[in-house]
């Protein structure tokens, strides 16, 4: 079969059984459904036991302070037919409820812990020790928008004097030679 | 009184030999491996700074007695062996104190050592010694069994279990042992590749799987005497092989010759091999060597 | 006689020069750091020629080598190994992350300088420090030994306050065994 057959037929499965699935066309082998919050124990299960996608590649978390959002993305892969989806869901950033999946995946786990400790986000049941990746930690979730992490580090740990200058490595080098960056250059100044 | 004096100066000289050569081959076996792995090495007297560093290093690790006692026990062994095992052929000087019945005896004080030092590892409760005895202890089950019978059938074949008197043998009939019964020292060198402990038998030290096993609590003095204990030991069996096998030595520079030939086995042998799981181990054990065991006693009885 | 000054000289003399000769290292492999000691081990620069060697355990080093950023999290556990080292221990900070943080001067978890937390003997610069670095800063280290200057380890137990609350200030959940030599 060919690839567009295969996501054509993917897309029609899913919008057969989820109505608010919002497809999205990637590259040659990436599909991207957009769906709500409470949808995606179910959507996950049904692409995993119906449709062959049986491994988790990924979940990942993306923070839209703006919006008031965060946005979590499943990557799931199919061996058989080659093909990734994203599922993509939006939780409220002032209460980042979620469920928990970990019984369709058990190395989902592993990444709800990290995104716990990371962004912030509670996993309804999730069973696991309370801490991961950081220990003794009692500041906000490092990953969020609104973390200074620059200011945080400047007030627990001490620096040794000498670099203020350095921070910016061009910026140092355009001040002490003379030499004039060009205007590509400054686009990725921090 | 005399003869007690003759006995002690001997055992004090035999050991200070023993303790020189020794360090001496573990420092050009670190320049051959570095040689073959295309480096330059280290110097041969190396292992001298290493171990005068580590007898001066400071040493406050306390886990109990038996703690204490596990390098001691290896040095008695050391010790012990090297003095039942006549060092030059004929000479009253450098017998030490043989006795006949002396290789059994060997067989077990073999194993004293390394049984003394599991039970120090296992006071530690560093769990890396705990594996690492559990792996000692069934090497020695796989080496044990063609060293063993190579001695055995060296015992039928002779008649006899004093080294000295298979010494005296050689010395008579003009002809190593090692070329009437073959069979036993062939089994005899494969288990003395286990005892050595290089690679592909370095299961027990292991330092990338196991953080080098049952000395892993083991620093400064305590690795001392472990080291000194290792070069003794090590000297003291390469020349048991040198008096039952290749006819003992009339003076030192013979001996020195034979014995490095004989460690260089178990060293070459090491740098080109990687290393063995411990049922590989035992199985290797199991194998050959211990078909060639049998060998040497079947000739022994029957021919 | 031993016990007179002049004895003990020539004694330290001789003891410094075996040390010297004899460095067993005990590799912190934190970061990428922990690469460049291949090279440095093997055929191409060779530091067993300078008695440098590795060591399995901390029991057995005498030079702790801290190869990179340390987290707060790794810092508790480079402690630990530092007080398990017995005397004399010495301790090389590799690379510009042990000095002033390097690249991870504005990280949310990682120590800026070493030297607040543990006494250093020699710091090698770079980002990352080719093989030559790590040898002339072995080289510097064994410098320090003859002359009887690389006496971190002391300095520690004598300022044994200062590092602890350092170190107190940054791992707040401390439960570590106390160590009184």
């Amino acid at each position: 079969m060919m690839m567009e057959e295969i996501k054509t037929t993917i897309i029609d499965r899913i919008k057969l059984h989820f109505s608010d699935a919002v497809e999205k066309e990637f590259s040659y082998n990436r599909l991207d459904f957009s769906v709500k919050k409470e949808t995606v124990p179910s959507i996950l299960f049904y692409l995993k036991e119906e449709m062959g996608f049986k491994h988790l590649s990924h979940i990942s978390c993306v923070d839209w302070l703006e919006e008031g959002e965060f946005e979590m993305i499943f990557i799931l892969w199919s061996p058989e037919e080659k093909i990734k989806v994203f599922i993509h869901t939006r939780v409220d950033r002032s209460n980042p409820v979620m469920d928990n999946i970990d019984m369709i995946w058990r190395q989902a786990n592993t990444y709800e812990r990290e995104m716990k400790e990371m962004y912030g986000i509670q996993f309804t049941g999730l069973e696991a020790p309370e801490e991961f990746l950081l220990e003794d930690w009692n500041g906000p979730p490092p990953m969020r928008r609104d973390f200074d992490t620059e200011a945080y580090a400047a007030k627990t740990y001490w620096e040794r004097p000498g670099r203020e200058d350095a921070l910016d490595v061009r910026e140092t080098v355009e001040k002490r030679t003379g030499e004039v960056l060009p205007e590509f250059a400054k686009k990725y100044k921090r | 009184m005399g003869e007690i004096l003759q006995y002690t100066w001997g055992a004090i000289v035999s050991f200070v030999l023993a303790f020189f050569v020794g360090i001496t081959y573990m420092g050009l076996s670190r320049i051959v491996t570095a040689r073959v792995q295309n480096r330059i090495g280290p110097p041969w007297y190396q292992n001298f700074f290493d171990v005068f560093k580590l007898f001066s290093k400071d040493t406050s690790i306390h886990h109990g007695i038996m703690h204490h006692m596990g390098p001691a026990f290896m040095m008695v062994t050391a010790v012990m062996s090297l003095l039942i095992i006549p060092i030059f052929n004929g000479g009253s000087f450098f017998t030490n104190l043989n006795f006949h019945g002396d290789l059994i005896f060997l067989i077990y004080i073999m194993v004293f050592g390394p049984l003394g030092m599991a039970l120090g590892a296992g006071q530690t409760g560093n769990p890396n010694s705990a594996i690492g005895v559990t792996r000692g202890l069934s090497q020695i089950v796989g080496f044990e069994i063609p060293w063993v019978m190579a001695l055995v059938a060296l015992m039928i074949q002779y008649k006899t279990t004093s080294i000295v008197d298979l010494m005296n043998i050689q010395a008579e009939t003009g002809k190593w042992l090692m070329f009437t019964s073959p069979f036993a020292f062939i089994a005899a060198v494969l288990a003395m590749l286990g005892m050595f402990r290089y690679a592909p038998f370095d299961i027990v030290g292991a330092p990338q799987e196991l953080a080098s096993g049952p000395m892993s609590e083991n620093g400064g003095k305590y690795l001392f005497v472990m080291m000194s204990s290792g070069a003794v030991f090590a000297f003291a069996k390469l020349t048991l092989y040198v008096d039952i096998f290749m006819g003992g030595a009339n003076n030192l520079i013979i001996l020195v010759v034979k014995t490095f030939i004989l460690y260089m086995i178990p060293v070459l042998y090491g740098i080109v091999s990687p290393r063995y799981r411990t049922e590989q181990s035992v199985r290797f054990f199991w194998g050959w060597p211990t078909l060639f065991g049998l060998l040497a006693i079947l000739q022994a009885a029957f021919l | 006689m031993i016990n007179d000054k002049n004895s003990q000289k020539i004694v330290d003399i001789i003891r410094n020069y075996a040390r010297k000769h004899s460095l067993w290292i005990l590799a912190y492999g934190t970061g990428c750091g922990a690469i460049e000691l291949p090279p440095t081990m093997t055929s191409r620069y060779d530091a067993e020629r300078l008695g440098v060697r590795g060591a399995a355990t901390p029991r057995q080093a005498d030079l702790l080598l801290i190869t990179g950023y340390l987290t707060t999290k790794s810092l508790k556990r480079v402690i630990r190994v530092y007080e398990q080292m017995q005397d004399p221990k010495y301790v090389i900070g590799f690379g510009s992350c042990t000095i002033n943080g390097g690249m991870y001067w504005d990280s949310y978890n990682t120590i800026k300088a070493l030297d607040r937390y543990l006494p250093v003997d020699v710091y090698i610069n770079g980002c990352m420090p080719r093989p030559e670095a790590v040898l002339s800063g072995f080289a510097k280290l064994q410098e320090l030994i003859q002359d009887g200057k690389a006496n971190g380890a002391k300095e520690y137990k004598e300022n044994l306050k200062w590092y602890r609350d350092n170190q107190k200030k940054v791992i707040t959940n401390w439960k570590m065994p106390e160590y009184n030599w």
